[in-house]
Protein backbone atom coordinates (compact mmCIF):
# COMPACT_ATOMS: atom_id res chain seq x y z
CA UNK A 1 0.00 0.00 0.00
CA UNK A 2 2.65 2.41 0.87
CA UNK A 3 4.53 1.61 -1.94
CA UNK A 4 2.04 2.03 -4.26
CA UNK A 5 1.42 5.36 -2.62
CA UNK A 6 4.81 6.54 -2.81
CA UNK A 7 4.52 5.51 -6.40
CA UNK A 8 1.73 7.49 -6.92
CA UNK A 9 3.35 10.99 -4.95
CA UNK A 10 6.18 10.71 -6.97
CA UNK A 11 4.35 10.12 -10.39
CA UNK A 12 2.19 13.42 -9.26
CA UNK A 13 5.63 15.23 -8.57
CA UNK A 14 7.32 14.56 -11.08
CA UNK A 15 3.98 15.65 -13.25
CA UNK A 16 4.25 18.68 -11.13
CA UNK A 17 7.55 19.15 -11.93
CA UNK A 18 6.89 19.25 -15.73
CA UNK A 19 4.11 21.21 -15.36
CA UNK A 20 5.55 23.68 -12.41
CA UNK A 21 6.60 26.51 -15.36
CA UNK A 22 8.09 29.18 -14.46
CA UNK A 23 8.49 31.65 -17.12
CA UNK A 24 10.51 35.22 -17.89
CA UNK A 25 10.70 37.92 -20.00
CA UNK A 26 11.84 37.60 -23.28
CA UNK A 27 14.62 40.21 -23.51
CA UNK A 28 14.08 43.19 -25.37
CA UNK A 29 10.10 41.93 -25.43
CA UNK A 30 8.82 43.89 -22.26
CA UNK A 31 8.45 47.64 -21.48
CA UNK A 32 7.17 49.61 -18.38
CA UNK A 33 6.29 52.96 -19.12
CA UNK A 34 4.91 55.98 -17.80
CA UNK A 35 3.29 58.88 -18.48
CA UNK A 36 2.45 62.23 -16.41
CA UNK A 37 0.13 64.88 -18.42
CA UNK A 38 -0.25 68.37 -16.73
CA UNK A 39 -0.91 72.01 -17.49
CA UNK A 40 2.73 72.73 -18.61
CA UNK A 41 4.51 69.42 -19.74
CA UNK A 42 4.03 66.00 -21.13
CA UNK A 43 6.83 63.39 -19.61
CA UNK A 44 6.89 60.17 -21.12
CA UNK A 45 9.76 57.83 -20.52
CA UNK A 46 10.05 53.94 -21.65
CA UNK A 47 12.13 51.43 -19.83
CA UNK A 48 13.10 48.15 -21.58
CA UNK A 49 15.80 46.96 -19.15
CA UNK A 50 12.54 45.18 -17.18
CA UNK A 51 13.20 41.29 -15.81
CA UNK A 52 9.93 39.29 -15.26
CA UNK A 53 9.27 35.80 -13.56
CA UNK A 54 5.51 34.45 -13.55
CA UNK A 55 5.24 30.86 -11.75
CA UNK A 56 2.35 29.22 -13.24
CA UNK A 57 1.63 26.71 -10.04
CA UNK A 58 1.21 29.71 -7.51
CA UNK A 59 0.34 32.70 -10.07
CA UNK A 60 2.84 34.53 -8.43
CA UNK A 61 4.40 37.18 -10.71
CA UNK A 62 7.70 39.40 -9.97
CA UNK A 63 8.94 42.55 -11.75
CA UNK A 64 12.27 44.11 -11.11
CA UNK A 65 12.63 47.36 -12.99
CA UNK A 66 15.94 49.32 -13.07
CA UNK A 67 15.52 52.76 -12.40
CA UNK A 68 18.02 54.24 -14.47
CA UNK A 69 16.95 52.30 -17.76
CA UNK A 70 14.04 54.98 -17.94
CA UNK A 71 14.86 56.83 -21.27
CA UNK A 72 13.26 60.03 -21.28
CA UNK A 73 12.84 62.17 -24.62
CA UNK A 74 14.75 64.90 -23.23
CA UNK A 75 18.48 63.94 -21.62
CA UNK A 76 18.02 67.19 -19.23
CA UNK A 77 14.78 65.32 -17.50
CA UNK A 78 16.60 61.58 -17.77
CA UNK A 79 18.79 63.51 -15.27
CA UNK A 80 16.70 65.15 -12.98
CA UNK A 81 14.40 62.09 -13.04
CA UNK A 82 17.42 60.30 -11.27
CA UNK A 83 19.14 62.88 -9.62
CA UNK A 84 16.00 64.66 -8.18
CA UNK A 85 13.13 62.42 -8.06
CA UNK A 86 13.65 58.92 -7.79
CA UNK A 87 17.17 58.78 -6.45
CA UNK A 88 18.46 55.92 -8.45
CA UNK A 89 21.76 55.71 -7.11
CA UNK A 90 20.25 55.21 -3.57
CA UNK A 91 17.00 53.17 -4.96
CA UNK A 92 18.94 51.73 -8.04
CA UNK A 93 15.74 49.04 -8.12
CA UNK A 94 11.63 49.15 -8.33
CA UNK A 95 10.42 45.66 -7.48
CA UNK A 96 6.88 44.45 -7.85
CA UNK A 97 5.56 40.86 -6.11
CA UNK A 98 2.38 39.89 -6.91
CA UNK A 99 0.03 37.24 -7.12
CA UNK A 100 -2.76 37.00 -9.73
CA UNK A 101 -6.03 36.34 -8.52
CA UNK A 102 -7.81 34.24 -10.87
CA UNK A 103 -7.22 30.65 -11.86
CA UNK A 104 -6.15 30.49 -15.11
CA UNK A 105 -5.55 27.38 -17.32
CA UNK A 106 -2.04 27.63 -18.63
CA UNK A 107 -2.22 24.98 -20.58
CA UNK A 108 -5.05 26.22 -22.97
CA UNK A 109 -4.69 29.58 -25.35
CA UNK A 110 -6.70 32.61 -25.04
CA UNK A 111 -7.15 36.10 -23.47
CA UNK A 112 -8.02 36.47 -19.47
CA UNK A 113 -8.86 39.20 -17.89
CA UNK A 114 -6.57 39.59 -14.85
CA UNK A 115 -6.45 41.38 -11.19
CA UNK A 116 -2.94 41.39 -10.05
CA UNK A 117 -2.30 42.44 -5.98
CA UNK A 118 0.50 42.82 -4.79
CA UNK A 119 3.20 44.66 -3.32
CA UNK A 120 5.14 48.15 -5.10
CA UNK A 121 8.81 48.98 -3.73
CA UNK A 122 9.47 52.19 -5.40
CA UNK A 123 12.00 55.14 -4.22
CA UNK A 124 12.66 53.03 -0.85
CA UNK A 125 8.87 53.02 -0.06
CA UNK A 126 6.53 49.49 -0.40
CA UNK A 127 2.77 49.81 -0.89
CA UNK A 128 -0.07 47.41 -1.59
CA UNK A 129 -1.22 47.84 -5.13
CA UNK A 130 -3.99 45.92 -7.02
CA UNK A 131 -4.08 46.36 -10.94
CA UNK A 132 -6.16 45.00 -13.47
CA UNK A 133 -4.97 43.71 -16.92
CA UNK A 134 -4.98 41.15 -19.69
CA UNK A 135 -2.98 37.86 -19.74
CA UNK A 136 -2.91 35.73 -22.79
CA UNK A 137 -1.50 32.94 -23.73
CA UNK A 138 -0.38 31.83 -27.08
CA UNK A 139 1.34 29.01 -27.94
CA UNK A 140 4.51 28.92 -25.60
CA UNK A 141 4.23 31.99 -24.99
CA UNK A 142 1.97 34.43 -22.15
CA UNK A 143 1.37 38.45 -22.86
CA UNK A 144 1.13 40.35 -19.74
CA UNK A 145 -0.08 43.85 -20.55
CA UNK A 146 -1.63 46.27 -17.46
CA UNK A 147 -2.11 49.59 -17.32
CA UNK A 148 -2.24 51.72 -12.95
CA UNK A 149 -1.88 54.64 -11.59
CA UNK A 150 0.64 55.64 -9.25
CA UNK A 151 0.42 58.39 -6.76
CA UNK A 152 3.72 60.18 -6.82
CA UNK A 153 3.05 61.74 -3.33
CA UNK A 154 3.00 57.64 -1.85
CA UNK A 155 6.40 56.98 -2.67
CA UNK A 156 8.21 60.56 -0.70
CA UNK A 157 9.01 61.69 -4.53
CA UNK A 158 8.47 65.43 -3.92
CA UNK A 159 7.99 67.36 -6.43
CA UNK A 160 9.11 70.81 -5.83
CA UNK A 161 6.41 73.40 -5.50
CA UNK A 162 7.58 75.55 -8.34
CA UNK A 163 7.07 72.50 -10.52
CA UNK A 164 3.96 71.47 -9.17
CA UNK A 165 2.55 72.82 -12.57
CA UNK A 166 4.99 70.52 -14.79
CA UNK A 167 4.96 66.87 -13.05
CA UNK A 168 1.30 65.49 -12.35
CA UNK A 169 0.08 63.69 -9.04
CA UNK A 170 -1.11 60.91 -10.72
CA UNK A 171 1.26 59.18 -13.10
CA UNK A 172 -0.18 56.73 -15.76
CA UNK A 173 2.08 53.46 -15.50
CA UNK A 174 1.95 50.94 -18.63
CA UNK A 175 3.16 47.23 -18.35
CA UNK A 176 3.98 44.93 -21.07
CA UNK A 177 5.33 42.01 -20.99
CA UNK A 178 6.35 38.70 -23.29
CA UNK A 179 7.46 35.87 -21.28
CA UNK A 180 8.33 32.23 -22.51
CA UNK A 181 9.34 29.34 -20.21
CA UNK A 182 12.54 28.42 -19.01
CA UNK A 183 14.03 25.94 -17.17
CA UNK A 184 15.40 27.12 -13.72
CA UNK A 185 19.44 26.26 -13.87
CA UNK B 1 9.22 3.60 8.81
CA UNK B 2 11.76 6.40 9.31
CA UNK B 3 13.63 5.45 6.48
CA UNK B 4 10.49 5.80 4.30
CA UNK B 5 10.25 9.47 5.88
CA UNK B 6 13.61 10.07 4.58
CA UNK B 7 12.71 8.91 1.77
CA UNK B 8 9.95 11.37 0.99
CA UNK B 9 12.39 13.99 2.33
CA UNK B 10 14.82 13.51 -0.09
CA UNK B 11 11.75 13.64 -2.83
CA UNK B 12 10.21 16.94 -1.51
CA UNK B 13 13.12 18.84 -0.66
CA UNK B 14 15.01 20.06 -4.35
CA UNK B 15 10.55 21.55 -4.82
CA UNK B 16 11.02 23.33 -1.52
CA UNK B 17 13.85 25.59 -2.37
CA UNK B 18 11.89 26.04 -5.93
CA UNK B 19 9.06 27.91 -3.75
CA UNK B 20 11.28 30.62 -2.42
CA UNK B 21 9.37 34.05 -2.64
CA UNK B 22 11.82 35.84 -4.58
CA UNK B 23 11.60 34.58 -8.27
CA UNK B 24 13.48 37.03 -9.46
CA UNK B 25 16.53 35.78 -8.39
CA UNK B 26 16.24 33.15 -10.49
CA UNK B 27 17.63 34.85 -13.57
CA UNK B 28 19.41 37.11 -11.73
CA UNK B 29 22.56 35.77 -13.05
CA UNK B 30 21.72 36.16 -16.12
CA UNK B 31 25.42 37.74 -18.22
CA UNK B 32 24.48 41.22 -19.59
CA UNK B 33 26.30 42.58 -22.25
CA UNK B 34 24.36 45.98 -22.12
CA UNK B 35 27.39 48.80 -22.69
CA UNK B 36 29.12 50.34 -19.71
CA UNK B 37 26.64 52.93 -18.43
CA UNK B 38 27.46 56.50 -18.37
CA UNK B 39 28.36 58.15 -15.35
CA UNK B 40 25.48 61.32 -15.17
CA UNK B 41 25.84 64.51 -13.24
CA UNK B 42 28.76 65.15 -12.20
CA UNK B 43 28.18 68.66 -11.52
CA UNK B 44 25.28 70.41 -11.79
CA UNK B 45 25.89 73.15 -14.19
CA UNK B 46 28.61 74.18 -17.09
CA UNK B 47 30.19 76.49 -14.22
CA UNK B 48 31.69 76.04 -10.62
CA UNK B 49 32.86 78.89 -9.35
CA UNK B 50 35.15 81.15 -11.61
CA UNK B 51 35.81 77.56 -13.60
CA UNK B 52 33.83 75.30 -16.50
CA UNK B 53 33.45 72.12 -15.73
CA UNK B 54 32.59 68.98 -18.14
CA UNK B 55 28.69 69.25 -17.97
CA UNK B 56 27.99 70.66 -21.36
CA UNK B 57 24.07 72.03 -22.65
CA UNK B 58 22.08 69.18 -23.70
CA UNK B 59 21.15 68.43 -27.28
CA UNK B 60 18.79 71.34 -28.55
CA UNK B 61 18.59 72.97 -25.09
CA UNK B 62 19.64 76.96 -24.78
CA UNK B 63 21.52 77.91 -21.72
CA UNK B 64 21.03 81.23 -20.67
CA UNK B 65 23.56 82.36 -17.77
CA UNK B 66 23.86 85.84 -15.78
CA UNK B 67 26.74 85.53 -14.12
CA UNK B 68 27.42 88.81 -12.12
CA UNK B 69 30.52 90.13 -9.50
CA UNK B 70 29.95 92.78 -6.95
CA UNK B 71 32.20 94.92 -5.38
CA UNK B 72 35.13 94.14 -3.51
CA UNK B 73 33.36 93.03 -0.02
CA UNK B 74 36.57 95.04 2.03
CA UNK B 75 39.81 96.56 1.15
CA UNK B 76 42.03 96.47 3.95
CA UNK B 77 44.87 98.40 2.54
CA UNK B 78 42.35 101.13 2.30
CA UNK B 79 43.42 103.84 5.03
CA UNK B 80 39.47 104.27 5.69
CA UNK B 81 38.62 100.59 5.24
CA UNK B 82 35.74 99.98 7.39
CA UNK B 83 34.03 103.52 6.47
CA UNK B 84 34.85 103.38 2.69
CA UNK B 85 33.00 99.48 2.90
CA UNK B 86 30.21 101.01 4.58
CA UNK B 87 29.95 104.03 1.86
CA UNK B 88 29.46 100.93 -1.03
CA UNK B 89 27.31 98.63 1.01
CA UNK B 90 30.05 96.33 1.18
CA UNK B 91 30.67 96.62 -2.44
CA UNK B 92 26.82 95.37 -3.44
CA UNK B 93 27.27 99.25 -4.83
CA UNK B 94 29.76 98.06 -7.12
CA UNK B 95 29.65 95.82 -10.59
CA UNK B 96 33.04 94.75 -10.99
CA UNK B 97 32.16 91.96 -13.84
CA UNK B 98 28.59 91.17 -15.63
CA UNK B 99 28.80 88.46 -17.57
CA UNK B 100 25.24 87.32 -20.18
CA UNK B 101 25.99 84.17 -22.13
CA UNK B 102 24.20 81.72 -24.40
CA UNK B 103 25.36 78.15 -24.71
CA UNK B 104 23.34 75.72 -26.78
CA UNK B 105 23.87 72.21 -27.04
CA UNK B 106 24.66 70.54 -30.61
CA UNK B 107 24.67 67.16 -29.30
CA UNK B 108 24.73 66.12 -25.55
CA UNK B 109 28.57 66.49 -26.33
CA UNK B 110 29.66 69.53 -28.20
CA UNK B 111 28.38 73.33 -26.58
CA UNK B 112 28.64 76.50 -28.43
CA UNK B 113 28.24 79.51 -26.57
CA UNK B 114 28.67 83.04 -27.10
CA UNK B 115 29.05 86.27 -24.68
CA UNK B 116 29.39 89.65 -23.46
CA UNK B 117 31.13 90.05 -20.26
CA UNK B 118 31.80 93.97 -18.89
CA UNK B 119 35.04 93.62 -17.74
CA UNK B 120 37.64 95.09 -20.55
CA UNK B 121 34.28 95.31 -22.82
CA UNK B 122 35.03 91.13 -24.01
CA UNK B 123 32.57 89.70 -26.35
CA UNK B 124 33.51 86.04 -26.23
CA UNK B 125 32.60 83.35 -28.39
CA UNK B 126 33.40 79.44 -26.65
CA UNK B 127 33.19 75.78 -27.36
CA UNK B 128 33.28 72.75 -25.24
CA UNK B 129 33.54 69.02 -26.45
CA UNK B 130 33.32 66.30 -23.98
CA UNK B 131 34.96 63.99 -25.89
CA UNK B 132 35.32 61.20 -22.83
CA UNK B 133 32.52 60.20 -21.08
CA UNK B 134 33.23 58.64 -17.22
CA UNK B 135 31.46 54.99 -17.08
CA UNK B 136 30.68 53.65 -13.85
CA UNK B 137 32.04 50.08 -14.38
CA UNK B 138 35.65 52.82 -14.60
CA UNK B 139 36.79 51.03 -17.84
CA UNK B 140 36.53 55.21 -19.08
CA UNK B 141 37.64 56.62 -15.12
CA UNK B 142 37.24 60.21 -16.22
CA UNK B 143 35.73 62.53 -18.05
CA UNK B 144 37.19 64.33 -20.17
CA UNK B 145 36.41 67.63 -22.51
CA UNK B 146 38.22 70.44 -24.22
CA UNK B 147 37.54 74.10 -24.34
CA UNK B 148 38.00 76.91 -25.99
CA UNK B 149 36.96 80.62 -25.52
CA UNK B 150 38.33 83.43 -27.78
CA UNK B 151 37.83 86.56 -26.26
CA UNK B 152 37.07 90.16 -28.43
CA UNK B 153 37.40 93.39 -26.76
CA UNK B 154 35.39 96.48 -28.66
CA UNK B 155 37.06 99.15 -26.24
CA UNK B 156 37.71 102.11 -28.01
CA UNK B 157 41.26 102.50 -29.36
CA UNK B 158 42.20 105.20 -26.71
CA UNK B 159 41.64 102.67 -23.91
CA UNK B 160 42.72 99.35 -25.40
CA UNK B 161 46.43 101.04 -26.12
CA UNK B 162 46.43 103.51 -23.04
CA UNK B 163 49.71 103.86 -21.13
CA UNK B 164 51.78 102.41 -23.91
CA UNK B 165 53.65 103.65 -27.11
CA UNK B 166 50.96 102.98 -29.37
CA UNK B 167 51.68 100.55 -31.48
CA UNK B 168 50.35 100.39 -35.33
CA UNK B 169 46.37 99.48 -34.36
CA UNK B 170 45.41 96.28 -35.56
CA UNK B 171 42.32 94.46 -34.59
CA UNK B 172 44.33 91.50 -33.78
CA UNK B 173 45.32 93.10 -30.92
CA UNK B 174 41.56 92.70 -29.31
CA UNK B 175 41.81 89.37 -29.17
CA UNK B 176 42.52 86.83 -26.14
CA UNK B 177 42.50 83.18 -25.63
CA UNK B 178 41.92 80.07 -23.29
CA UNK B 179 41.99 76.91 -23.67
CA UNK B 180 41.34 74.45 -21.25
CA UNK B 181 41.83 70.74 -20.86
CA UNK B 182 38.86 69.72 -17.70
CA UNK B 183 39.50 66.62 -16.35
CA UNK B 184 36.57 65.18 -14.11
CA UNK B 185 35.88 62.53 -11.94
CA UNK B 186 32.36 61.84 -9.93
CA UNK B 187 33.82 59.77 -7.75
CA UNK B 188 30.14 58.84 -5.46
CA UNK B 189 26.87 60.53 -5.39
CA UNK B 190 27.81 63.59 -3.67
CA UNK B 191 31.88 64.11 -4.15
CA UNK B 192 33.41 65.60 -7.66
CA UNK B 193 36.63 67.09 -8.41
CA UNK B 194 38.01 68.14 -11.41
CA UNK B 195 41.41 69.54 -12.55
CA UNK B 196 41.99 71.87 -15.28
CA UNK B 197 45.43 72.40 -17.11
CA UNK B 198 44.82 75.98 -19.05
CA UNK B 199 46.37 77.83 -21.03
CA UNK B 200 45.91 81.46 -22.12
CA UNK B 201 46.93 83.54 -24.87
CA UNK B 202 46.89 87.14 -25.22
CA UNK B 203 47.70 88.81 -29.06
CA UNK B 204 48.62 92.20 -27.05
CA UNK B 205 49.72 93.41 -23.54
CA UNK B 206 51.15 96.12 -22.11
CA UNK B 207 54.98 96.25 -21.35
CA UNK B 208 55.07 95.45 -17.42
CA UNK B 209 58.01 94.75 -15.02
CA UNK B 210 57.86 92.99 -11.79
CA UNK B 211 60.60 94.79 -10.15
CA UNK B 212 60.84 92.30 -7.12
CA UNK B 213 62.32 89.33 -9.81
CA UNK B 214 62.65 91.69 -13.14
CA UNK B 215 60.59 89.26 -15.27
CA UNK B 216 57.98 91.17 -18.08
CA UNK B 217 54.73 90.02 -18.94
CA UNK B 218 54.23 87.27 -21.16
CA UNK B 219 51.62 86.97 -23.61
CA UNK B 220 51.03 83.34 -22.95
CA UNK B 221 50.31 82.29 -19.40
CA UNK B 222 49.97 78.49 -17.86
CA UNK B 223 47.63 77.50 -15.31
CA UNK B 224 46.38 74.64 -13.05
CA UNK B 225 43.03 75.02 -11.71
CA UNK B 226 41.25 72.17 -9.55
CA UNK B 227 37.55 72.76 -8.59
CA UNK B 228 35.23 70.40 -7.01
CA UNK B 229 31.72 69.65 -5.60
CA UNK B 230 30.25 68.19 -2.46
CA UNK B 231 26.44 67.43 -2.89
CA UNK B 232 24.78 68.01 0.84
CA UNK B 233 21.25 67.17 -0.19
CA UNK B 234 19.60 66.53 -3.86
CA UNK B 235 19.22 69.76 -4.37
CA UNK B 236 21.97 71.91 -2.49
CA UNK B 237 25.92 71.67 -2.62
CA UNK B 238 29.40 73.76 -1.97
CA UNK B 239 31.69 74.40 -4.63
CA UNK B 240 35.19 75.73 -5.16
CA UNK B 241 37.94 76.46 -7.32
CA UNK B 242 41.23 77.64 -7.18
CA UNK B 243 43.86 78.52 -10.04
CA UNK B 244 47.76 78.19 -9.74
CA UNK B 245 49.25 80.80 -12.31
CA UNK B 246 52.51 79.25 -13.54
CA UNK B 247 53.93 83.05 -13.92
CA UNK B 248 56.86 84.66 -12.51
CA UNK B 249 55.56 87.63 -13.61
CA UNK B 250 52.85 87.73 -11.19
CA UNK B 251 54.94 85.90 -8.27
CA UNK B 252 55.89 88.19 -5.97
CA UNK B 253 54.92 91.07 -7.48
CA UNK B 254 54.93 94.41 -5.97
CA UNK B 255 51.96 95.52 -7.77
CA UNK B 256 49.67 92.52 -6.26
CA UNK B 257 48.47 89.65 -8.33
CA UNK B 258 47.24 86.57 -6.90
CA UNK B 259 45.79 83.04 -7.95
CA UNK B 260 42.04 83.08 -7.68
CA UNK B 261 40.12 81.10 -5.20
CA UNK B 262 36.50 80.82 -5.39
CA UNK B 263 33.64 79.23 -2.61
CA UNK B 264 30.00 79.20 -3.09
CA UNK B 265 27.18 77.67 -2.66
CA UNK B 266 24.83 75.94 -5.20
CA UNK B 267 20.99 75.37 -5.41
CA UNK B 268 19.08 73.63 -7.97
CA UNK B 269 15.32 74.06 -8.51
CA UNK B 270 14.81 72.29 -11.76
CA UNK B 271 15.62 74.29 -14.57
CA UNK B 272 17.51 76.73 -13.10
CA UNK B 273 20.52 76.41 -10.81
CA UNK B 274 21.43 79.10 -9.02
CA UNK B 275 24.98 79.88 -7.29
CA UNK B 276 26.14 82.10 -4.66
CA UNK B 277 29.69 82.63 -4.30
CA UNK B 278 32.76 84.69 -2.83
CA UNK B 279 36.08 84.78 -5.56
CA UNK B 280 38.84 87.18 -5.31
CA UNK B 281 38.61 87.22 -8.62
CA UNK B 282 37.75 90.18 -10.64
CA UNK B 283 36.39 89.21 -13.86
CA UNK B 284 34.80 86.02 -15.26
CA UNK B 285 35.70 85.20 -18.58
CA UNK B 286 39.05 82.92 -18.28
CA UNK B 287 41.57 84.66 -19.92
CA UNK B 288 40.59 87.89 -18.43
CA UNK B 289 40.08 86.07 -14.61
CA UNK B 290 43.80 84.68 -14.55
CA UNK B 291 45.58 87.28 -15.95
CA UNK B 292 44.41 90.37 -13.82
CA UNK B 293 43.57 89.12 -10.23
CA UNK B 294 44.87 91.45 -8.25
CA UNK B 295 42.84 91.37 -5.20
CA UNK B 296 43.22 89.26 -2.37
CA UNK B 297 40.98 87.20 0.20
CA UNK B 298 43.61 87.79 3.26
CA UNK B 299 42.80 91.59 2.78
CA UNK B 300 39.33 91.30 2.57
CA UNK B 301 39.08 91.84 -1.17
CA UNK B 302 36.43 89.56 -2.24
CA UNK B 303 33.71 89.89 -4.10
CA UNK B 304 30.04 88.49 -3.68
CA UNK B 305 29.14 86.95 -6.67
CA UNK B 306 25.85 84.87 -8.23
CA UNK B 307 25.91 82.20 -11.01
CA UNK B 308 21.98 82.14 -12.41
CA UNK B 309 21.59 79.44 -14.92
CA UNK B 310 18.62 78.87 -17.01
CA UNK B 311 17.65 76.08 -19.12
CA UNK B 312 15.24 76.34 -22.61
CA UNK B 313 14.52 73.33 -24.67
CA UNK B 314 13.79 74.67 -28.15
Amino acid sequence: MIRLMTTVLCAIIFMMSAQAQFYKGKADASSISFFSKSPLEDIDAVNKKVTVVLRTTTNDIQFAVPMIGFKFQKSLMEEHFNENYVESSKFPTSTFKGKITETIDYSKDGEYKVTVKGTLELHGVTKDIEASGTLTIKGAEIMVSSAFKIKVADYNIKVPSLYVQNIAEIVDVKVNATLEPFAKK
Amino acid sequence: MIRRLLYYLAIFLPFSVLAQDDLLTLVKEEPKNDPPRSVYATFKTTKIVNSQTIETVKKRNLDFRVTHRFGNLYNSTSANALNEAAHNAFGLDNATDIRLSFDYGITDKLTIGIGRSKYREMNDASVKWRFLTQRENNTIPVSVCIYGNMGYTSMSTNNLYAGTVRPKTNEAHRIQYASQLLIARKFNSWFSLQIMPTYIHRNFIKQQLNTNNGKEDMNDLFSLGIGGRIKLSKRFAVVADYFYNFSQFQHNNPSGYYNPLGVGIEIETGGHVFHINYTNGAAILESSLLTSTQDSWTKGQIKLGFNISRWFTL
